[in-house]
């Protein structure tokens, strides 16, 4: 019996923590713990825990006498809605949750597990950063994990949630995985802290001004969800889950469907304003093609000219790109090139077939966009549309012009099927510019000038400027009734769901980067 | 009074800058530097009220997004023509209303407050051309 008590005291120091002073803190702060914040997520019961024993075996600086109950990481492995998801948390309440040795040691062995089985990694990051009496084999630690990260990656989902101090070389880890989540005030993201900056350039910055939830979201596009508290963070994570296949050879499991497949929906015929350079809301038609529509937009503050994220058609994962007209007039950007070409590739990599909607007007000119390589980054998205197998459906719904045209997934970069609603406009260039160049000569001998230019900027548009021109080359494979988009659709993807495409034999692509 | 160094076009100057009102006005006195000659300076010395040429340059080092004084600065999203004002200095408006409508990339896009509050000062008018970062409004 001695032996059994033995193990059960060991356990219950493990289970500890930091200790009960330093969980009150944590709590203190806004907080959970690691442990807690494992068990909201995981299925009720489910968790197993691996490595809870481990401890530190660094001498430096009286380390030795130091204990580290499970050495600042929570792993193991559960279950979120019944599927298997391999988990590990950084306990703040051991030594601020700094990363050492045996912390890196247990957080390798989960991914690894996870790997081989081919269920997705959820990390949940709250450490101070390398443990320094620990010097060379903490980095050592953070090079395998990294490691770990990129050769995971695209095969198992890799989810990141930053739920605290995530600073230093610590940030590479999550900037490396699939999903990055953070929260308002509780997550910091930075690879040098505010201190650090202003010693070394003078600048004055907060710590939630410079890393926080909303500066990566809005300003650097480094995360992709932001939620107000923990709790709301965590419903988000098993949200998107449920979109995602357990691994690169599995689909996404299709949920039952709850909506008419043929529901027609009357709005659509009238969303487009009459004023081809009037706005309107994309979101709009998303919501009105997915089922009940829901939607779980990527990237919402970020880029927000394009709109990326996942919906559900005839209960099947779906991914969608689109042009958002009410935002920087729908054009491409580095920005929205980066969001979309990223989004793109990781459906891509999951198995989830692909929707573009597309009103583009085209990149967006000046100085800035030119210089900051907006050439290098608009060519990501047509990299990634090409090299993208999944069923690719595109719809136009009014702009489609020049390289922006081709850019949103168009026939001749694998789109299986292209539709075009009527007020569609798929040319070279706008009718303004366009009539301009063809008629220049016309326009400039002509007794009024106006009358003429506005009379041939007519022509150019009736001729061109529309979806017949294209469709009667094939470059559209139907034009339809905006209403029955959601039918026509649903019907293209399941006619493709047995889509095979293979791509030469490579050592792996060479994306613009 | 404040200091900047601004440099323009490779040359550094060092500007004062006083805050002299609650309106978000400016006065800018030019301070040269050695090796910086004060009359090719861009940056010149116009009176109170007239100094946007300094307001974007100043908060971009401090911030993401522009605040002077107590003031929101809004700037144009992307190069332009202004099709429209739809509020004129003085007026309330709240976050979210259409203050501007700016003529780009085959659109009219509607710009939006940025913050609940009073327009304090309009940059810009009908039909000029902007430029991506230009300033439109301030709304205290």
């Amino acid at each position: 019996m001695d032996k059994l008590a033995e193990l059960r005291e060991k356990s219950d120091q493990a289970r500890a923590g930091g200790g009960q002073k330093a969980i009150d803190k944590q709590h203190e702060s806004g907080k959970l713990t690691a442990r807690e914040r494992i068990l909201k997520l995981l299925d009720q019961g489910s968790f197993v825990e691996i490595d809870a024993f481990v401890e530190h075996r660094c001498t430096n600086f009286g380390m030795e006498k130091k204990k580290t109950p499970g050495d600042g990481v929570v792993s193991g492995y559960g279950t979120i809605d019944g599927r298997l998801v391999y988990i590990f948390a950084q306990d703040f309440t051991v030594m601020g949750g700094s990363l050492g040795e045996m912390h890196a040691a247990k957080i390798v062995k989960t991914q690894q597990m996870a790997l081989k089985v081919g269920a997705p990694l959820i990390g949940i990051n709250d450490s101070g950063g390398a443990r320094i009496q620990e010097g060379v084999d903490a980095l050592s630690g953070y090079g395998k994990i990294f490691y770990n990260n990129t050769i995971a990656s695209g095969v198992i989902p890799q989810i990141s949630v930053i739920l605290g101090p995530c600073a230093g070389g610590a940030v590479y880890s999550p900037a490396i995985t699939d999903f990055v989540f953070m929260v308002k005030n509780i997550s910091k993201m930075f690879i040098t802290g505010p201190n650090v900056i202003e010693t070394v350039t003078g600048e004055k910055v907060s710590a939630e001004e410079l890393g926080g939830a909303m500066t990566h979201n809005r300003v650097s596009g480094v995360a992709h969800f932001i939620d107000d508290t923990e709790e709301e963070c965590i419903e988000r994570i098993k949200k998107l889950l449920s979109f995602l296949p357990q691994n690169n050879l599995e689909m996404t499991p299709p949920l039952p469907v709850e909506d008419d497949i043929n529901r027609t929906d009357e709005s659509l015929n009238i969303i487009i304003p009459d004023k081809p350079n009037k706005a309107y809301d994309m979101k709009d038609i998303i919501y009105s093609l997915a089922d009940k529509g829901e939607f779980l937009e990527y990237q919402p503050y970020y880029a927000q000219n394009i709109i990326t994220g996942f919906m559900r058609l005839n209960g099947r994962s779906i991914g969608v790109v689109a042009s958002q007209p009410k935002v920087l007039a729908g054009c491409l950007d580095i920005n929205a090139s980066d969001k979309a070409a990223r989004f793109i590739r990781t459906c891509d990599a999951f198995n989830i077939p692909l929707l573009s909607l597309m009103d583009v007007p085209g990149f967006l000119p000046g100085t800035n966009q030119e210089y900051g390589g907006i050439i290098r980054h608009g060519a990501k998205m047509l990299y990634a549309f090409s090299e993208a197998t999944v069923p690719k459906v595109t719809v136009i719904t009014r702009k489609a012009y020049g390289g922006s045209y081709i850019a949103m997934c168009n026939k001749e970069l694998g789109a299986d099927m292209v539709f075009a609603w009527p007020s569609s406009e798929i040319a070279v260039m706008g009718p303004d510019g366009a009539a301009n160049i063809i008629f220049k000569k016309e326009i400039e001998e002509a007794l009024d000038k106006n009358a003429k230019r506005k009379e041939k900027i007519e022509e150019y548009r009736d001729t061109v400027a529309n979806p017949y021109t294209a469709a009667a080359r094939g470059y559209v494979d139907a034009v339809i009734e905006p209403s029955e988009t959601r039918k026509r659709i649903i019907s293209s993807f399941d006619m493709l769901t047995g889509k095979r495409e293979q791509r030469p034999q490579k050592k792996h692509g060479n994306i613009p980067l | 009074m404040r200091r900047f160094n601004v440099t323009v076009n490779g040359k550094t100057y060092a500007v004062e800058v006083e805050e002299v009102g609650g309106q978000g006005g400016f006065t800018v006195q030019q301070v040269p530097v050695q090796q910086a000659p004060v009359q090719q300076a861009p940056v010149q010395a116009p009176p109170v009220q007239k100094a946007p040429e300094p307001t974007p340059e100043e908060p971009k080092t401090q911030k993401a997004e522009p605040v002077i004084g107590e003031g929101e600065l809004m700037t144009a999203p992307m190069p332009g023509t202004i099709l429209d004002i739809l509020v004129t200095e003085g007026q309330r408006v709240s976050k979210g209303d259409t203050v501007i409508i700016l003529e780009a990339m085959k659109m009219e896009n509607e710009i939006a407050a940025a913050a609940d509050g009073v327009v304090s000062k309009i940059y810009t008018s009908k039909s000029a051309t902007v430029n991506a970062g230009d300033p439109l409004l301030t709304i205290n």
